[in-house]
């Protein structure tokens, strides 16, 4: 009976989505605590499926009773459920940090809610069409948050997001089309089936490749890979604070497990080894990304747009993790997922006290912060430090078991990229670094005060009178115990190997059992 | 070798963890965080030396936290080798916090909090490398160190402070980066990466050419912290750090984590055999005598006192991997022994150079003629410390510099021995002027110092006179300083050339500016600074290294040297500066003295012995 975990993650996030938008007839302060209850929900059930998925292995729900590979399956395995529980916690946490940090409008919880539910419906369809519809709903969504503060920066970079955003996803459809075409299913271990007696014929590989090939770079394009990154800078940069939190630490990542999805489930490791090129042409998209990412995002003078590209490159080493294909790579790369969700989205949240305390939107603006928010900014370094892959944290371990998986399959040249990335991350985060520490004190200028200085009265119906209208309305509390607490979970689950090994175990034994 | 399950190792760790927050904590009050940081320092001391012991005796305490990554476990092992540098950096760890009260309360330094804290933080790292039980966890505490020393090395947050601390984390970082792929294709290759004495089997049978790869690999990433050449340039720039960094971390604890990584993966993850088989020994050795002997040759040209220790560092740290590369019992059992000989050695040296900045701001050795009439305690010291450097008997440095020469000369690598030799004569030739014109020279007549006046490959002369009476380089880029003297004209009165008023009255001295005659603030006719040489070629690594240099006389409020009227006379009582500062100096300099006379006793020498002969149980030479 647990398998209606599968269904009523996806549900009731798009359920009550309604709510706030009905009981807006009402009330405008509705959005916050009817989002915070469906958020705690979901938590609930993600934890009802870790559980089940830790002790018991692959959980599956048929759709409307309809039997595979008819009908659409809803899947959770070692691979989903970690994603499932980070988008869960994650989504609880942004809403704690909101509370005080803004939007405050009904319609934003109504599209935060909806993204909610197509994140959890990427992570646990088993359907190929499924996955893109839920693609599509996400997207959707994701457009509408990063114009949420209705301002002109945030449409335009709205506007790329869509656009781009929108090519990746018909490119998804016509690799799924190919597929279908080639197979006549759309479930996706039934294709690995099917798929498998096409490309190992002479000749059939190549509808095979093609298929492969579109999926990849559509979902390349969504998850902000070099060359295909080019709408995250702006998009980060201009959402609003909060939001900017919500999509980095999870739309990039479930597109990215998408990716890991596709690669191993529909077209397993037999297809890399049957046509390599596949996997070669992934892994060197890959390793430009980490190299390209972190050589623009050394270059960068706004933080938020530098940890923009820092996660081009973090997200080459998922990839780069995903396309070795081995047991070692594959658990490296869901553990830098979780990891760098969790890293970034405190990168951001950080950042977004900052910019809300002292109006530090320039790395520049953030000399000598660290002595003015210690404790925000103490946590910034933790967090920094572990993306670039200090232990005892799981950056670090992210990190070895996908260097490993290289040295292993002997891949020198990626196993050479991913030991430097450490120095790549460490340009941009120890530069941030000795601005917060060792900035000379004469050399900032005074940054203008903050939203949380500047705002007399605390209305909050005068966001447009606000000065920057991204940062967040003010400071409390919660906010800074978010971040704080992102920075001591990145730290403890560097040693929560064993956890995440149990969990892929049924996983990597069923993709390399032929 | 019985294993012992124990919580002391991780205690020993822990402690200084506590102790960070505890100093963090105390930040208001002052005497509260310094009287932490003495009781923390204590309590990791008594920790480690309470398992001593036991070790000796043939235990080893095992404390694990069970698998860490993979089946590789998070395990903390107090064995010989462990207990060797734990015992050293904690106790020498006590002295440095005596000695850091008295040197930053001398100068009133800012963020002596962070400082502080930065310390413990430092010393839980250190110890945890000490007591890492396989290659991984060592890599963990590895990089807390780096991250942890940072601060410290920045700590000035000057720009030339902070280009420092950039270069250290450029540099440490690249060899923890280096460090880790060694120790993935390790793995990969043996399937373990714990320390075995005597060597990994498997990696003896793995294929050759990676088994040297990954040796290459872990070699050169622990190499930068140990200071090999040419990945030692970071350490004469951190020596922008205050001087106890200086003292227990860039002498003590980061470039000793460095030689120690090296001795762990020669004896305890290849072994001596597999190191011998593979060749890889002779071009380690061939790098550190190559150090050896260049670093000493650099030594004698800086003028800065702790640039000079700090080539001295690089070419000490050298003795100790180059015999651990010999592989003979004698050889290794030198280089263990040189790691607390030189420590106590070296510390004594870099605490002598802080107590002089800090009584007298003078860093110049060509500013302390005389300076033994101001500190004599001090120079005596000093002395001492130098005498054990060029291995001159009854201070440690003898002791292991004699093993190393046996170790060295049994195995018949002549070559070695002589690079040992030459360096100890060049060790003298770079201490003893410094000792002996503290003493036997006066402020006002003491003699040139032409290895580091003169600028290399000569100075051009002229025997006609020049007409503007300047000296051949006065052209030349560096010297147009002239724009940069803050004399108020108003004050001084211009310059009139028209030859008819003299407002001056020239029988009266010309006023200081800023304690000193403005005439002075650029000299250009006694010495020659070092960044006036107009060498332009990089591909020397030598004169690059003196483009580095040209700091020496940027430091802008260091007007070093004697007081117009000479210096004043303290006796030998101790009244030439605190005994915060003098009783740590003393302190590490009767350690050194000690450890020259009994070495076994001192129990260095004993730890060292049953590692020696645990490693190379069953290997013949």
């Amino acid at each position: 009976m647990t398998d209606i975990v599968l269904p009523l993650l996806i549900a009731v996030p798009i359920v009550a989505a309604v709510a706030p938008l009905l009981l807006s007839l009402w009330s405008t302060e509705t959005g916050w605590p009817v989002a915070t209850v469906a958020a705690l929900i979901e938590a609930g059930l993600a934890a009802v499926l870790l559980r089940s998925v830790y002790f018991d292995g692959r959980l599956v729900h048929e759709v409307g009773g309809y039997p595979a590979p008819y009908g659409i399956e809803l899947v959770g395995d070692g691979l989903s459920a970690p994603i499932v529980a980070l988008v869960a916690v994650v989504a609880v946490g942004v809403l704690a940090f909101a509370r005080s940090a803004g939007p405050r409008r009904n319609s934003f919880y109504s599209a935060y809610l909806l993204c909610v539910g197509g994140l959890m419906g990427i992570s646990v369809t088993g359907d190929l069409f499924n996955m893109f519809v839920f693609l599509e709903i996400t997207g959707l969504s994701t457009y509408a948050l990063v114009a949420s503060d209705r301002s002109g920066e945030s449409a335009i970079a709205a506007l790329k997001y869509l656009l781009l955003g929108t090519t990746g996803a018909s490119l998804f459809l016509i690799g799924v089309g190919y597929a279908l075409i080639a197979t006549g299913t759309l479930n996706m271990v039934d294709l690995s089936v099917r798929l498998a007696e096409i490309y190992t014929t002479p000749g059939g590989s190549r509808v095979v490749l093609a298929s492969f090939g579109f999926i990849a770079v559509g979902l390349g394009l969504k998850a902000a890979i070099f060359p295909l990154h080019t709408w995250q800078p702006d998009a980060y940069t201009y959402a609003p604070d909060t939001v900017t939190v919500f999509i980095a630490a999870l739309a990039s990542t479930v597109y990215a497990y998408a990716l890991g999805r596709v690669v191993l489930t529909v077209f397993t490791v037999d297809f890399f080894d049957s046509v390599p090129i596949a996997q070669d042409g992934l892994l060197a998209l890959a390793a430009v990304s980490i190299v390209a990412g972190s050589a623009l995002a050394a270059v960068q003078s706004e933080v938020k747009r530098m940890f923009a590209y820092s996660s081009v490159a973090q997200f080459g080493l998922v990839v780069a993790a995903f396309a070795l294909a081995t047991p070692d790579s594959i658990l490296g790369g869901v553990i830098h997922l979780v990891g760098h969700a969790l890293m970034k989205g405190g990168l951001f949240a950080a950042a977004a006290i900052l910019a809300a305390r002292h109006g530090a939107r320039t790395v520049d603006d953030y000399a000598r912060l660290g002595y003015r928010s210690p404790v925000v900014a103490a946590a910034m370094a933790v967090l920094g430090l572990a993306l670039v892959g200090v232990p005892p944290s799981i950056g670090f371990l992210g990190k070895w078991y996908v260097a490993l998986g290289a040295v292993r399959s002997e891949a020198w040249p990626v196993a050479v990229v991913v030991f430097l990335s450490t120095l790549f991350t460490l340009v941009y985060v120890a530069r941030l670094l000795e601005r917060l520490y060792f900035a000379d004190p004469g050399s900032a200028p005074t940054p203008a005060p903050g939203n949380a200085e500047a705002v007399a009265d605390g209305g909050d119906e005068s966001e447009e009178d606000r000065i920057d209208s991204r940062a967040p309305d003010s400071v409390s509390v919660g906010m800074v115990a978010v971040v704080v607490l992102t920075a001591l979970v990145v730290v403890g689950l560097g040693f929560a190997t064993s956890g995440f090994e149990t969990l892929l175990e049924p996983v990597l034994s069923e993709v390399f059992s032929q | 070798m019985t294993e012992v399950v124990d919580p002391r190792p991780i205690a020993a760790v822990l402690i200084s963890v506590v102790g960070t927050f505890a100093i963090l904590a105390a930040h208001r009050r002052p005497n509260v965080r310094e009287g932490v940081t003495l009781t923390v320092a204590l309590g990791k001391f008594g920790i480690i030396a309470s398992m001593v012991p036991g070790v000796l005796a043939g235990d080893i305490y095992v404390w694990s936290l069970g698998s860490f990554v993979i089946d590789i476990p998070f395990e903390l092992r107090a064995d010989a080798l462990g207990l060797l540098f734990g015992t050293l950096a904690s106790l020498l760890w006590i002295i440095t916090s005596l000695y850091s009260i008295g040197y930053m309360r001398g100068l009133d330094e800012h963020s002596q909090t962070r400082y502080f804290a930065s310390f413990a933080m430092s010393l839980s790292a250190a110890v945890g490398i000490a007591f890492a039980s396989n290659l991984l966890v060592l890599f963990v505490f590895y990089e807390v160190l780096t991250a942890a020393t940072y601060p410290l090395v920045a700590h000035d947050e000057t720009e030339e402070a902070r280009k420092a601390g950039r270069k250290y984390l450029a540099y440490t970082f690249g060899g923890g980066v280096a460090v880790l792929a060694g120790t993935a294709v390790v793995y990969w290759l043996a399937g373990t990466v714990a320390f075995t004495p005597g060597g990994i089997e498997a990696l003896a049978t793995a294929d050759p050419t990676l088994a040297r790869g990954a040796f290459a690999l872990l070699a050169a990433g622990f190499g930068v912290k140990a200071g090999l050449m040419p990945l030692h340039s970071w350490l004469p720039d951190a020596m922008v750090a205050p001087t106890p960094v200086s003292g227990l971390l860039h002498a003590v604890a980061v470039v000793k984590s460095g030689v120690f990584g090296i001795s762990r993966v020669v004896l305890d993850v290849y072994g001596p055999e597999a190191v011998a088989d593979l060749g890889v020994g002779l071009a380690l050795g061939s790098v550190a005598a190559i150090t050896l002997v260049a670093a000493s040759v650099i030594a004698l040209r800086k003028d800065n006192l702790k640039r000079r220790l700090a080539y001295s560092t690089v070419s000490q740290l050298s003795y100790i991997v180059l015999g651990l590369s010999i592989l003979h019992p004698d050889a290794i059992t030198g280089g263990l022994l040189h790691i607390p000989a030189h420590a106590f050695m070296k510390l004594t040296l870099f605490f002598c150079a802080g107590i002089i900045h800090v009584e007298t701001h003078t860093d110049d050795i060509s500013d302390m003629a005389g300076i033994g009439k101001r500190m004599p305690l001090t120079m005596a010291a000093f002395a001492v410390a130098a005498a054990g450097m060029a291995g001159i008997p009854l201070v440690a440095g003898f002791v292991s510099k004699f093993y190393l020469l046996v170790g060295t000369v049994s195995v018949g690598n002549y070559v070695f021995a002589g690079a040992l030799l030459l360096s100890g004569i060049l060790n003298i030739a770079y201490f003893w002027p410094v000792v002996y014109q503290a003493f036997f020279e006066s402020e006002d007549a003491h003699d040139a110092k032409p290895l580091v006046e003169n600028p290399l490959g000569g100075m051009e002369r002229s025997s006609l006179a020049r007409p503007d009476g300047g000296r051949p380089e006065d052209g030349d880029d560096s010297a147009d300083e002239d724009d940069d003297l803050d004399v108020d004209p108003e004050e001084f009165g211009r310059p009139d050339f028209s030859g008819s008023s003299e407002k001056r009255d020239y029988s009266e001295p010309a006023p200081l500016v800023d304690g000193e005659y403005a005439v002075d603030q650029n000299p250009s006719d006694h010495r020659v600074e070092e960044g006036d040489e107009t060498e332009g070629d990089d591909a020397d690594d030598h004169t690059s290294e003196d483009h580095h240099s040209t700091e020496d006389h940027h430091d802008e409020h260091h007007h070093g040297g004697p007081p117009p009227s000479g210096w004043t006379r303290s006796g030998w009582f101790g009244g030439e500066s605190t005994w915060f500062m003098l009783g740590p100096i003393l302190a590490a300099m009767t350690g050194s003295v000690v450890l020259g006379l009994v070495p076994h006793t001192a129990v260095f020498l004993r730890l060292i012995d049953g590692i020696v002969s645990a490693v190379l149980a069953g290997v013949t030479f």
